[in-house]
């Protein structure tokens, strides 16, 4: 059972080494971006990326978010995912929860493929027997074959990302992140991989893709949400809320 | 775009939250521990990293400390009119522990800064990348260490049981190497010329600390500097041991002290901006 609830959650980060000001307030007010807040009684400068967020998602959920660069969509991604503790408002999360968005991280260079499978188990907080356990099937799924004792960085980035791919979806969590669908390599892997990625998405409980895709969405997502400027504009049927976002003076209306 | 009524985030943290805080502090000390698995291979790993494909490997750590004390023992016996026999043994344990504190110092200042990549992604225990740090310094430290058998041989010492007290002094030396971690950390994640001003810090440090000198050599009226020194006195607990002395109760109180203040003002502070880390980097 896994379920996400936010409430009012409003995430802003500090900007400290703007010295001009007023300057940069200028030119992004109008371009891309969350809200740039400055407070004129001291130099306190901020970026909104979120505000007043209220989200509450349960098991069989897919969410889909939407909306232009600086939205906000990775910001939300990353509360959910429990990076950013919200300094205000409430964010609960229950369940265990990966996010797909650097498939890469942690990953070394010099250590080889076999070492990299098990610290990534490491990292995920299990037992190095549960992870050896998960390693004949990596092997089977990244073909990667003799490489797999190899350093990394004898790899072809498709190799990489291959390896990559692989471990991160051995383990299929509760809740599932992802920034845009991951896809990989070359035409006979993006076949395997397309089809993993969708077994993993229909094990999880809870799915929640930030996309530019509007096609992604409409194809794996049971609702959506429209961020524009750090809030959320609309929230509802898939379809619904594309509309919205296609149509731009619909959502200014609707804010 | 209509304009917002506006807090200052500094109100929004003033909020009665101090019991969340604390517990998620505990907590997050709590996890930090418990990922040992993973801290201890990240911080062997730094090593690994750091001399993978040279020639001798990690050696270089025990190479290069072994090259220094070399160059500086024949430098300075001759500069204070000490036989080497009389000199190197001090100035060797001297450097081994010095570098141990001081690095410990140093890299405090990188240890979210550094692990950016992490903390930007996975909700990991913070406390942990404080502990990658200390197993990083400490392996160093071992690498280090392997110099010291060699000394005793060229110079026929036998440190006797009093040897054994290093194990306590690490202990100390890396209790307060923990909150000295956590605390500036934060620091340099939040002001980015800490690990600058640390690292001229150190460098003073390093003259003002009897490790190139020793405390005798000083006028019997200014040797009280050295006491009230907390890094002399930690190094004190480190390296004295090993030379075959028992520290002094001093060294024990003050390396104690250190760590009980520092634990006392960097715990609350955690407290209250632990959760504002991911925000800094």
């Amino acid at each position: 059972m896994a379920s996400i609830e936010l409430d009012q959650v409003t995430i802003e980060f500090p900007i400290y080494n703007a010295r001009g000001r007023s300057l940069t307030g200028e030119l992004f007010r109008r371009t891309v971006g969350g809200l740039i807040q400055s407070d004129k009684s001291s130099s306190y400068v901020s970026v909104v990326a979120l505000r007043d967020i209220n989200l509450k998602l349960t098991d069989g959920d897919r969410l889909g978010l939407i909306g232009h660069n600086g939205a906000g969509k990775t910001t939300l991604l990353r509360v959910l995912a429990g990076v950013y503790e919200p300094l205000s408002g409430r964010a609960q999360i229950n369940g265990t929860v990966a996010s797909l968005t650097d498939i890469t991280m942690g990953m070394d260079f010099e250590k080889t493929g076999y070492e990299n499978i098990m610290m990534r188990g490491v990292f995920l907080g299990l037992e190095p027997k549960e992870m050896r356990r998960m390693i004949p099937e990596i092997e089977a799924f990244t073909e990667l074959g003799e490489f797999l004792t190899l350093p990394l960085r004898t790899y072809s980035s498709g190799m990489l990302l291959r390896l990559a791919f692989a471990v991160t979806t051995a383990v299929i969590p509760e809740v599932l992140i992802m920034d845009e669908l991951i896809g990989a390599g070359d035409a006979a892997f993006v076949v395997k991989a397309t089809a993993r990625l969708n077994e993993m998405i229909s094990n999880s409980h809870i799915l929640v893709i930030a996309s530019h895709d509007v096609e992604t969405i409409r194809r794996l997502c049971t609702k959506a949400a429209l961020l524009q400027t750090g809030r959320i504009v609309r929230v509802g049927p898939v379809e619904e809320v594309i509309s919205a976002y296609l149509t731009p003076n619909a959502t200014t209306a609707a804010s | 775009m209509t304009p917002v009524s506006h807090e200052p985030m500094e109100e929004l943290l003033d909020r009665p939250k101090m019991r969340d805080q604390l517990v998620a502090a505990s907590v997050d000390l709590g996890r930090g521990l418990a990922r040992w698995r993973l801290w201890w291979l990240l911080g062997v790993g730094d090593i690994r990293q750091r001399y993978q494909r040279s020639w001798v490997g990690q050696f270089w750590i025990t190479l290069s400390m072994l090259v220094t004390i070399v160059a500086l023992g024949v430098v300075y016996s001759y500069l204070f009119h000490m036989s080497l026999r009389e000199y190197l043994p001090s100035l060797t344990l001297g450097m081994i522990g010095w570098a141990l504190i001081s690095s410990m110092v140093t890299e405090a200042c990188t240890v979210f800064t550094g692990a950016g990549n992490y903390l930007q992604q996975v909700p990991l225990p913070k406390t942990m990348f404080v502990h990658r740090m200390l197993v990083r310094n400490l392996v160093t430290f071992a690498h280090n260490v392997t110099i010291v058998p060699l000394l005793y041989l060229a110079f026929g010492i036998a440190p006797g049981w009093p040897a054994l007290l290093v194990l306590i002094g690490l202990a100390i030396v890396t209790l307060n190497g923990f909150w000295i971690g956590l605390l500036l950390g934060m620091l340099g994640a939040r002001f980015r010329d800490m690990p600058q001003m640390i690292a001229s810090l150190m460098q003073i440090a390093f003259f003002v600390t009897p490790v190139m000198w020793r405390q005798d050599q000083l006028a019997p009226g200014v040797s009280w500097l050295v006491d009230i020194n907390p890094l002399a006195n930690l190094l004190r607990l480190v390296r004295d041991p090993l030379l075959g002395h028992v520290p002094t109760l001093l060294a024990y109180v003050m390396g104690i002290a250190l760590m009980v203040v520092g634990f006392s003002v960097t715990l609350p502070f955690f407290a209250r901006f632990r959760a504002r880390i991911p925000y800094w980097l």
